[in-house]
């Protein structure tokens, strides 16, 4: 037990070292390192994700809170010339709002109603930032956004180095929600809600402070976002990037903490690689999906345990045929 | 009395589930509720409890009106209960159903569990400690670190019963504690009941099995929502409509 645990703190540690390396080990070229800082935004966004699945709600609207995040901080930012440690907060404020007012109302339905909930509440956000034309710029999008900070511009590298350091925060933050009281509840909730109502637990509110502090977290990476690629486009917060948060989630792993770092990390770089793929890509990653799913209901992070289990299973088949024999 | 029904009813779309139903729960009683199958047992749990809203009637529980309170509030005013089915948290270890289910005692607020204060990590100990003591007593305690999905039937119900008594309850509902039980299991699961009444704490159960009511102060009989029937064990057992009702008549 202990053993494990300190095997899994060197791994995390020679894992820090090795991001933090990262821009060294690349030489600073801008592309991966852009692709280094998407990463990290996506396992914000995925983790976060994963909060709401903890409690049982399947949301496959979570890429439009992400967009809420980013086009209010954008607005701010572009139209009200405020500082980004202003917009920022207040980007991931208004996601969470915003995730809030919409959930309270469906409180009471659950499992895959709920995604179809979500899923229209997803729709309805996107298109609200379309509608507001004036100021997010419809559809042809939001572009001339300041940057995170002015020295900043045209350089990648301290860029990768402050997403590195919010994801740490981030993910160390959900990591602690997670393994409180307050997760435990989640958890309960998604088990059998009439069981934890039984035992006191308020579903309602519970379900409520999911989607609060997921909304918040993904509300958080897209104000980033917004002042990282100082462009915004309302076709990154559709139904199908959503999609795509979900399925990193699950082919990483939805049941640990770990999953979506690994699913985020693998699923989002791997279609960078094979670019030249062009509209096929989703094709490709639909098919991994799908082989994940059917063969490692765990998805990757549980992959270890899985094989683990299969080998046991067959060594104790082997003792059982052996002694049988004799 | 500790609960009290008073002319309570619920209707599902056309069909009267419960009917102008007036039950009673004294102090430290067992009291027990019977019938045939659909005769809305399980109804009236879901009703005292607050998972359903009645359509007419009044349930008062401990000198306070209850009726239509929400389930985790039924909880916190000390109602615990199980269920028919699904009365566990599967992917949780036995005692981690326990720790789930101490929600209520002792009480953290919202600020002290997200910024963990001294005073949370204490609260936090206690309930495992408390978690520990009831396994202890249901005889749990062996199987502490195994998924509840994994444990054998007739034990998964008695741990159903462990994580309602983690609400440290005034009264018990019980939905068929012993279905489906081995003869071994059900003498297990009755000393666990004894010893809950002798901690003060009401218990009201449904049951099929007559046999089983002698445990009862007191026994309810419903049939198609309505009562027909109220007594001790033996009155009850002597009633020409309960014999009607669970043997049908002597024409049939």
């Amino acid at each position: 037990m202990l053993e494990s645990r300190w095997s899994k703190l060197a791994g995390l540690l020679l894992l820090l070292v090795i991001l933090f390396l990262v821009p060294v080990i690349v030489g600073g070229r801008p592309y991966v390192l852009h692709v280094g800082v998407m990463v990290l935004l996506n396992i914000i966004m995925v983790s976060s994700l994963r909060t709401i699945f903890l409690s049982g709600q399947i949301s496959v609207a979570h890429a439009a809170f992400v967009g809420c995040g980013a086009y209010f901080a954008g607005v701010l930012a572009k139209q009200f010339a405020l500082a980004p440690w202003i917009t920022i907060p207040a980007g991931a404020i208004m996601a969470m709002v915003l995730g809030v007012l919409l959930g309270i109302p469906f409180t009471r339905v659950r499992a895959i109603y709920f995604a179809m909930v979500s899923l229209f509440g997803g729709i309805f956000l996107v298109d609200l930032i379309r509608v507001a034309r004036t100021w997010t710029g419809g559809g042809t999008g939001l572009s001339k956004i300041p940057p995170l900070a002015q020295s900043f511009v045209g350089q990648k590298v301290p860029y990768y180095y402050c997403t590195l350091a919010l994801t740490i925060v981030c993910l160390i933050i959900l990591w602690r929600i997670e393994h409180s009281r307050v997760g435990m509840n989640w958890k309960a909730i998604a088990q059998s809600h009439l069981v934890a109502s039984s035992v006191g637990i308020n579903e309602a509110f519970y379900r409520v402070l999911a989607l609060a502090v997921g909304c918040f977290f993904a509300g958080l990476a897209g104000a980033w976002y917004a002042h990282f690629n100082m462009t915004l486009s309302p076709d990154s917060y559709g139904f199908l990037p959503s999609i795509f948060l979900v399925m990193y989630m699950l082919v990483g792993g939805q049941k640990s903490f770990a999953g979506p770092i690994i699913g985020a990390g693998l699923l989002y770089s791997i279609p960078e690689i094979f670019r030249r793929l062009g509209t096929a890509a989703p094709l490709v990653l639909g098919v991994v999906m799908l082989i994940v799913v059917y063969l490692m209901p765990e998805g990757l992070a549980g992959l270890y345990d899985q094989l683990k289990g299969q080998l046991l299973k067959s060594r104790e088949e082997r003792v059982t045929k052996s002694a049988a024999e004799d | 009395m500790l609960l009290k029904t008073r002319g309570l009813s619920k209707v599902f779309g056309g069909l009267r589930a419960v009917a102008d139903l007036d039950i009673q729960v004294a102090d430290g009683q067992i009291v027990g509720l019977i019938g045939p199958n659909g005769a809305g047992k399980s109804t009236v749990f879901n009703l005292i409890t607050g998972v359903l809203r009645p359509t007419a009637g009044q349930i008062i529980f401990d000198g306070a009106d209850i009726t239509n309170k929400k389930a985790h509030v039924t909880a916190k005013l000390g109602i615990g209960r199980t269920f028919q089915s699904a009365y566990l948290f599967p992917d949780f270890t036995v005692l981690e159903n326990l720790v789930a289910a101490s929600f209520l005692h002792p009480k953290c607020n919202f600020w002290e569990a997200t910024l963990r204060t001294p005073g949370y990590r204490r609260k936090e100990a206690a309930k495992l400690e408390q978690a520990k003591e009831i396994l202890e007593f249901v005889g749990l305690e062996p199987m502490q670190d195994e998924l509840a999905k994994n444990l054998a039937h007739g034990y998964q119900k008695v741990l159903g019963v462990a994580r309602a008594l983690a609400v440290k309850p005034k009264l018990l509902l019980l939905d068929e504690p012993v279905a489906g039980m081995t003869a071994e299991e059900i003498a297990f699961s009755l000393d666990v009941f004894k010893k809950i009444r002798e901690q003060g704490v009401a218990i009201l159960l449904i049951e099929h099995n007559l046999e089983f009511m002698t445990l009862c102060d007191r026994v309810f009989v419903l049939n198609f929502g309505h009562k027909i029937a109220e007594g001790t064990p033996q009155e009850v057992r002597k009633d020409a409509d309960v014999c009607e009702a669970f043997f049908g008549t002597e024409d049939d």
